[in-house]
This record gives C-alpha cells, sequence and structure tokens, in this order.
C-alpha cells in the first residue's frame, strides 16, 4: 500500500494541457474489495494505469510462522475467502508431500475433497457472475447465483461447520465422514443445477447490453497472458489450455471425465463464457464424485496418530488415544527438513504453495503464488488505450479476491 | 489453540533446501546473485516462457542469509490445446542473497509480471532489486520501518512487542494457592476446623 511514486505536480496533472490524474478507489463499489487504481487519463481515455494494492494485508504468511502445522491451515483460508477450501486442499497437499504420506491419503477421503474444490470453485465463480453482473447494471442476476450459491454453502455448513471458512480439509484426510441427508441435498443441487445455467445464459449470454460492454474490451493475446503470468480462465480465454488439474493430477483428477474450456478471443466475453463452461464443467466432475462417493465407504483421515488427532470416540477408551490426543493438540506434529513447491488449480489459476519446512512443529516459511495478485497486474498492460467504464469491466473479469491479493 | 508466545519446537536444519533430495517434478538449481541474471535469460530463451512466482525465505544461520527463490514454467507461447500444453516442465532457481550485500539484478526486463514479485520482497524482506522500474514497497505503508517476513521481526510489529503487557497478564501476579475468594489457607484451615468440632 503506498501512494504513486510520482507525487501529483501540475507537470505530471497536466502534460500536455490533456492529460490529468485521476485516483479510483479505493472505496469503489466496482473494485471487488480494496483496490485502489491510478489512472494517467486523456479525456476518457487511459494512458496509464496503476493498481495500488496492500490495503488488505493482514501477514497472513507470517501468522503461518507462528501457528502449528494443523492450526496454520485456518490461516490459509483466509486468504482467498470465496474459495477456502481451495486454499485449504493445496496447503493440505503441500504439508503431505513433505511428509511423504501422499499415497496414504484414503480414497473416500480424495473424492470428498474434490468434490469440496469443485463445488466451492461453482460458488465463487457465482460470486464473480453475480458481482460482474451488478458492475454492468444487470442486478437482478446477483440474485439468481446467490441463490445457488447458498444451496453450496449450506452443503459446506453441514459438512465442516461453517459457511465461509469450513475448514474442512485437513492435513491427512478430511475432518469427518459427509453427515447424514448430504447425499440428499447434493442430488437436489445437482438436479437443479442446469435449469439454472440455462437462466443464467438467457439472462446474460445473448444479452446485446453485455456483449456490447464485453466483446473487444481488454484483450490479451496468449503472449500477454504469460508474459504477464496470467493462469486460470483467464489464461484460457486467451487460447492456451493451462489447467493444473489437467497438467499435474492430484487427488486423481486424472480419473475424471471432464473437459478445459478455452477461447480464442482473449477480451472479455470470452473470460465470461470460459467461467460459465467452467462451471458446469465443475459439476460434471460434482457427478462423477457423487457416483463414486456410494461405492467407497472407508475411513477419511489418514490412520496415523503422529499426522492426524485419534477419533473423538477412541480417546474415553483408549490410554494411547488420550495421549497421542494431547500431544498432537499441545505440540502439533512434525515435519520433516524441506522444501515443496505445490500447485494446483483454484477458481482463479494456479494456487501454489512454497512451504519450507526446518524439521520443527511449525511452519517454516509458507509462500502463497497468489493467482488473484499476478492476474490483477496484467490490468497494467490490458487497461491502457481503454476507456475508463471499460476498466470496471476488466476488473470484473479478471476476478480478483484481495483477501489473497494483499494476504 | 497454541499459544503464540511459545517457541516453537526446532528443528535443526539451518538449510532446509539442502538436506533432502528434491521431491517435486521441478529441475532445481542453486546459482550466485552474479549469474542471476544471465541464467534467467538463458532459461527464457530455453523456452521457459513463464514466470510463474518469485519469492524469498530468510535462513538467518546461514552464510548467505536470504534465498530468492525463481519459480519458471514452459509454456507455449500461441493458442494450444490441453495435448499441447501437456506437462510443461518446471524449473525452480534458488539464489542465496547475503545480508551485507542483499541486492539482485531485476527480471522486470525479462517478464512483466516481475515487477509485483520484486516489489513483495523488497518490501517484506528489504532485498533491493537493482533496475527495477519502481521499487517501492507494495504491501506495507510507504513509511513502515523494518521488513515483517525476516526472522528477527517480532510477530505482533516492534511497536506492541516494546510495550509493556498489561499487568492482568502477567504470571507474577496470580498468587497460586490464594483461594479464589481471597481467604488465606490459615483462614480456611480454621473454617475446617470448626466445622468438625461443631
Amino acid at each position: 500500500m503506498s501512494l504513486s511514486a510520482t507525487p501529483l505536480t501540475p507537470e505530471v496533472v497536466s502534460k500536455d494541457g490533456n492529460a490529468m490524474v485521476l485516483s479510483m478507489g479505493p472505496q469503489h463499489p466496482s473494485t471487488h474489495g480494496v483496490l485502489q487504481i491510478m489512472l494517467e487519463i486523456e479525456g476518457e481515455n487511459i494512458v496509464k494505469a496503476e493498481p495500488e494494492i496492500g490495503y488488505l494485508h493482514t501477514g497472513i504468511e507470517k501468522n503461518c510462522e507462528a501457528q502449528f502445522w494443523s492450526t496454520a491451515q485456518t490461516n490459509v483460508e483466509r486468504m482467498d475467502y470465496l474459495a477456502p477450501s481451495n486454499n485449504a486442499f493445496c496447503y493440505a497437499l503441500a504439508v503431505e508431500k513433505l511428509l511423504g504420506i501422499t499415497s496414504d491419503i484414503p480414497e473416500r477421503a480424495q473424492l470428498i475433497r474434490v468434490l469440496n474444490a469443485e463445488l466451492t470453485r461453482i460458488a465463487s465463480h457465482c460470486v464473480w457472475l453475480g458481482t460482474g453482473g451488478i458492475d454492468l447494471g444487470a442486478l437482478s442476476v446477483f440474485f439468481y447465483t446467490f441463490d445457488l450459491r447458498e444451496n453450496i454453502l449450506d452443503l459446506q455448513e453441514s459438512s465442516g461447520g461453517a459457511r465461509m471458512h469450513p475448514n474442512y480439509i485437513r492435513v491427512g484426510g478430511v475432518n469427518g465422514d459427509l453427515p447424514d441427508g448430504y447425499a440428499e441435498r447434493l442430488d437436489a443441487l445437482i438436479e437443479k443445477f442446469p435449469g439454472r445455467m440455462r437462466d443464467l445464459r438467457a439472462l446474460l449470454q445473448a444479452n446485446p447490453i453485455l456483449q456490447d460492454r464485453m466483446i473487444d474490451v481488454g484483450i490479451m493475446t496468449p503472449e500477454d497472458a504469460v508474459q504477464w503470468n496470467v493462469t486460470g480462465p483467464s489464461l484460457r480465454a486467451s487460447g492456451v489450455a493451462y489447467d493444473v488439474r489437467k497438467a499435474y493430477p492430484y487427488s486423481g483428477y486424472e480419473t475424471y471425465d471432464f473437459d478445459v474450456p478455452t477461447r480464442e478471443e482473449g477480451d472479455s466475453y470470452a473470460r465470461f463464457l470460459v467461467r460459465l463452461d467452467e462451471m458446469e464443467e465443475s459439476m460434471r466432475i460434482v457427478e462423477q464424485v457423487r457416483d463414486r462417493l456410494r461405492k467407497t465407504p472407508g475411513p477419511v483421515m489418514i490412520d496415523d496418530t503422529k499426522v492426524a488427532p485419534p477419533p473423538k470416540e477412541t480417546i474415553a477408551l483408549s490410554m494411547e488415544a488420550l495421549i497421542h490426543h494431547f500431544k498432537y493438540m499441545t505440540e502439533g506434529f512434525r515435519v520433516p527438513p524441506g522444501d515443496v513447491y505445490q500447485a494446483t488449480e483454484s477458481p482463479r489459476g494456479e494456487l501454489a504453495y512454497y512451504i519450507v519446512s526446518d524439521g520443527g512443529n511449525r511452519p517454516y516459511r509458507v509462500r502463497t503464488r497468489p493467482p488473484s495478485m499476478y492476474n490483477l497486474q496484467s490490468l497494467k498492460g490490458m487497461a491502457p488505450g481503454n476507456l475508463i467504464a471499460d476498466l470496471v469491466v476488466m476488473i470484473g473479469s479478471l476476478d480478483p479476491v484481495f483477501g489473497e491479493v494483499d494476504r | 489453540m497454541p499459544s503464540t508466545q511459545s517457541p516453537p519446537l526446532l528443528g535443526g536444519a539451518i538449510d532446509p533446501t539442502a538436506v533432502r533430495p528434491p521431491i517435486d517434478d521441478a529441475i532445481i538449481e542453486r546459482v550466485e546473485p552474479s549469474r542471476v541474471h544471465d541464467r534467467l535469460a538463458q532459461l527464457k530463451a530455453e523456452g521457459y516462457t513463464m514466470l510463474l512466482d518469485a519469492g524469498a525465505a530468510d535462513y538467518p544461520q546461514r552464510a548467505p542469509r536470504f534465498d530468492v527463490v525463481y519459480h519458471l514454467l514452459k509454456m507455449p507461447l500461441r493458442k494450444s490445446s490441453v495435448t499441447e500444453v501437456g506437462r510443461p516442465q518446471r524449473y525452480r532457481l534458488l539464489c542465496g542473497v547475503p545480508e551485507e550485500r542483499a541486492i539482485l539484478p531485476t527480471a522486470t526486463d525479462l517478464w512483466k509480471s516481475a515487477d509485483w514479485a520484486e516489489r513483495e520482497i523488497f518490501d517484506l524482506f528489504g532485498i533491493t532489486f537493482e533496475g527495477h522500474p519502481d521499487l517501492r514497497r507494495i504491501q506495507m505503508p510507504n513509511d513502515w520501518e523494518g521488513y515483517p517476513l525476516r526472522k528477527d521481526y517480532p510477530l505482533r510489529g516492534p511497536a506492541r512487542e516494546r510495550s509493556p503487557r498489561p499487568a492482568f497478564a502477567l504470571k507474577t501476579n496470580v498468587n497460586a494457592g490464594t483461594p479464589p475468594s481471597g481467604r488465606t489457607l490459615e483462614a480456611l484451615q480454621a473454617q475446617i476446623a470448626k466445622a468438625r468440632n461443631a
């Protein structure tokens, strides 16, 4: 967080009589968070755009270093607050890789993790679609998407215990099996989803106002996108079909049948369509997980009391379980020294953790590769030459989440 | 919830990146600060078109104190399908930076995306990037002192760490053994004896 490097002297404010500097944000309804953009404009045309971030910096990476390996998980979920399960998923995978227990995670736990990751992806895209619609004046979309998101949050609440930050995916598996009645509610959601997507597409996709606002706005060529380090749906809208789930499958993603939606145009409308398609692909994965969950009973947590707390019901009966529980809660567990880079596909792109362990019971360093931050940075290359009004569309089409940009 | 005040169970590893064979599928290489820019340019020419991330870590016990870690990815620069992208090769370049001369050449001339990554390392670790077009703090306020992600930077910040803890939070304030009502042990025993005799 800092003001522009160049002080607003009269020479800067009016270079050749026309240019001026405009500060947009940090409190602006369509910046989707506390984002300030220092704009250099000529009339309504943007000459230069410099996003200023850091207003939401909370020192999550520093905080993680003071927590146990297990409790740091609660912190990382707060980064991308629209897709908390994806953060927890990536962190758990990274720590498991350091522990060397990647292959020991029970099958059912992996299914539930994928289920949660994909449901969260749909919920996250729902927020993007709703708020993106508001940016363009389509107010009613918000209610349709948030209704759908509410169903997913209800599922999250029933399985993890909390709507927003369930902390359900843990190192070693997930925290408890799915509750009774979950399958029926999931069935209801799967049944409801296609109709709701039809409604949304009918409302938006062929809408001439929306097309006018989005087509040819904020064009990114594949070279630009790679140069600016853009990942996720925004990269795929430029035609590069890089999806971590396909390129480096984790938790059995290679066994699911799903496509990677891409577009060639690279403009805001393409990014919009890719995300819509992605929601449907995610639902395809969810359906496959549902069918497999029926056939796959079994534990949902690794059977290793050094890494996972022993089941609650054994604590009252077994002395060893009580000791393990006490040790786990007061000292945490140790992780062998080493460093690891684990990448996953979050709703915003390649979310990765570079984690260093010195062999102790707390993470030595937790470096996040924040997809939102790098996607947002590409605004510097994308915005010049466009109108101020289109900037709102471009920010919306990149879908940044500021908890993750600033961390 | 563990107390953040209690010291961590320290592992012995002074340089965790060196003690273990790599468990990633990335190619890992370590270079000197003087060679890092050449090496990055070379790798970019070899097809590592994407600078996925640049981060840092602080190892106070080690000889070059900091590590700056570049993660590169071999990505096609054109429209390409899933099979064409395939499984792009990852490359991890580690560069030890000594505390006395915490300066690295910038990579912004190779990748535009290095801009914010380097600003963040500068902001949180105090490593300067020579030739960076706009090197200033990015997450912390401009007038902030110190580099928060260094290991010797206190968790709650220097200002709060200096201030005395409130009296009620001090252990010495709690007189162990005093009954909560304020009665002394003698008074309690007298009361018990009285009750027995009655």
